[in-house]
């Protein structure tokens, strides 16, 4: 058997973003409002550090999203 | 004719990993946490000091300020050692192991297969693959002493019988008794008695050395004499194990939580074959290079319960040195097939579970092990999403 299978394992997404980081595209559907935005930071003390900021987003079609961008690596994620 | 395999210092060599340049200095494994404070294998530099395996960890330091100590490592030194028995039995090998870097098995079996004992010896190092010395001799005993004088490509080889194997080992220093652990404490007594070698020991009246020191000294003539006991091979053995990354140095719940995800899995290995288990290996590598910890857990009587198996192994954690980085649970024994003795009069729920267990290991022996899942909260409260839970095979 292989190793176990993890939940909400974070997915590639396309995301345009503002200058400040901010989402404004998800997937090509334009982002209507944010609803919430945080940063983790951890594993920090260790080789592969985490740094994500989280952004929860309603796109147009009233699709709630949360995304996240990959602080290390500068790509974007979906997480849900 | 038994064939002994001896590597030196096994545990301290697995221990120093791919360090192995540390081995040219004076080094030690250092104690067992939680243990007494005695050291383990040594280095050749080490000795060179007077620092023996054993010794308590003050006298050693107190010898040689320099000395080194390496962490033991006894999940990796088991593993190991399991690999090489395992590579010993593929050429036909019934083997006794001893202790991790010792063991013995009987060659008569083996003499034609191979043609002579030397095809047998040259057999056993090809499929070794590492560095050992090898000792042929008519007793268990004599076959040890012999290994612990051949030379990596030269084995010592006793032949004839039991008169034979009392002549090799008449010269021999009567410390060899040390091998055995029953006999671990006569060599200092037989010294201080001026017995320095086994034929001097051979030499006295069995009824001498049983009025001084009892059933020990009896057997300890025996040895002497080029007699032993018979070979008890193991039986040969299933692997099965899984092992669980925790993706951050893990403790407290999580690891319970881990635990209970590698019982799942153990139990649904389709490998089980509906037996119970008798003994588990509960084993983790630990964090920052901290080594590895490992205990071994028989069970009151053989269970397949998730549930009881959790109760026993939980409490265990909490022995646990430091923070894992790994953990892995692995068989050691086998027990009878689980069965379910039914009460006088049907309990629904029971009848319903069952029935429920049956349509499971039906799905899973059509779609495979996959096919019932449950969710399990690893560790609810992370703050990245992906670590809360997992998916683990469902248990009835």
């Amino acid at each position: 058997m292989t190793g176990p299978r993890r939940l909400a394992t974070p997915r590639r997404v396309e995301v345009g973003a503002a200058e400040d980081g901010c989402p404004v595209t998800v997937d090509g559907r334009t982002v209507d409002a944010v609803r919430e935005s945080w940063l983790i930071e951890d594993r920090w003390w260790t080789d592969r550090p985490l740094r994500r900021r989280y952004w929860e987003v309603v796109t147009t079609c009233g699709r709630d999203e949360i995304v996240f961008h990959d602080l290390e690596k500068g790509r974007w994620w979906r997480q849900r | 004719m038994i064939a002994c395999v001896l590597i030196p210092r096994f545990q301290l060599t697995v221990a120093a990993g791919d360090r192995s340049e540390l081995l040219q200095e004076a080094v030690a494994l250092a104690p067992e946490p939680g243990g007494t404070q005695q050291i383990g294998e040594v280095s050749l530099s080490a000795e060179a000091f007077g620092v023996q395996p054993g010794m308590r960890l003050g006298e050693a330091l107190a010898r040689c300020p320099r000395l080194s100590l390496i962490p033991p490592d006894p999940a990796g030194v088991a593993d190991f050692w399991e690999r090489l028995l395992v590579r010993l039995e593929s050429i036909g090998a019934a083997v006794e192991p001893e202790r991790p870097g010792l063991v013995c098995f009987d060659a008569r079996g083996l003499l034609r297969l191979y043609g002579g004992i030397e095809g047998v010896l040259a057999a056993a190092r090809r499929s070794l693959r590492v560095p050992a010395r090898y000792g042929v001799a008519p007793s268990r005993f004599a076959a040890v002493a012999a290994a612990t004088r051949a030379r990596v490509r030269r084995p010592m080889i006793v032949q004839g019988g039991r008169k034979e194997a009392g002549a090799f080992l008449a010269p021999l220093p009567v410390a060899l008794l040390r091998a055995r652990p029953a006999l671990a404490d006569l060599p200092v007594a037989l010294e201080r008695l001026g017995i320095g070698t086994l034929g001097e020991l051979a030499a006295l009246a069995p009824a001498a050395l049983a009025d001084r020191f009892g059933t020990a000294g009896l057997h300890a003539h025996e040895l002497a004499g080029g007699g032993d006991g018979a070979l008890r091979p193991r039986p040969a053995r299933e692997f099965l194990r899984e092992a669980l990354e925790l993706p951050e140095a893990a403790s407290g719940v999580q690891l319970e939580r881990a635990l209970g995800l590698l019982i799942d899995r153990l139990l649904a290995r389709r490998e089980r074959r509906g037996r119970t288990l008798r003994a588990v290996v509960l084993s983790a590598v630990l964090v920052e290079q901290g080594g590895t910890w490992r205990e071994q857990v028989v069970f009151r009587e053989a269970l397949a319960d998730p549930a009881r198996m959790r109760l026993v192994l939980a409490p265990r954690l909490a022995l646990m040195p430091a923070p894992a980085q790994q953990l892995r649970l692995a068989v050691e024994r086998f027990g009878p097939h689980a069965s379910d003795q039914r009460g006088l009069l049907d309990d629904p729920v029971a009848a319903r579970m069952a029935r429920l267990r049956e349509a499971i290991r039906q799905a899973r022996a059509a779609a495979g092990p996959d096919a019932a899942l449950k969710v399990l909260e690893v560790d609810s409260d992370s703050r990245v999403p992906e670590r809360r839970a997992v998916l683990t095979p469902f248990e009835g």
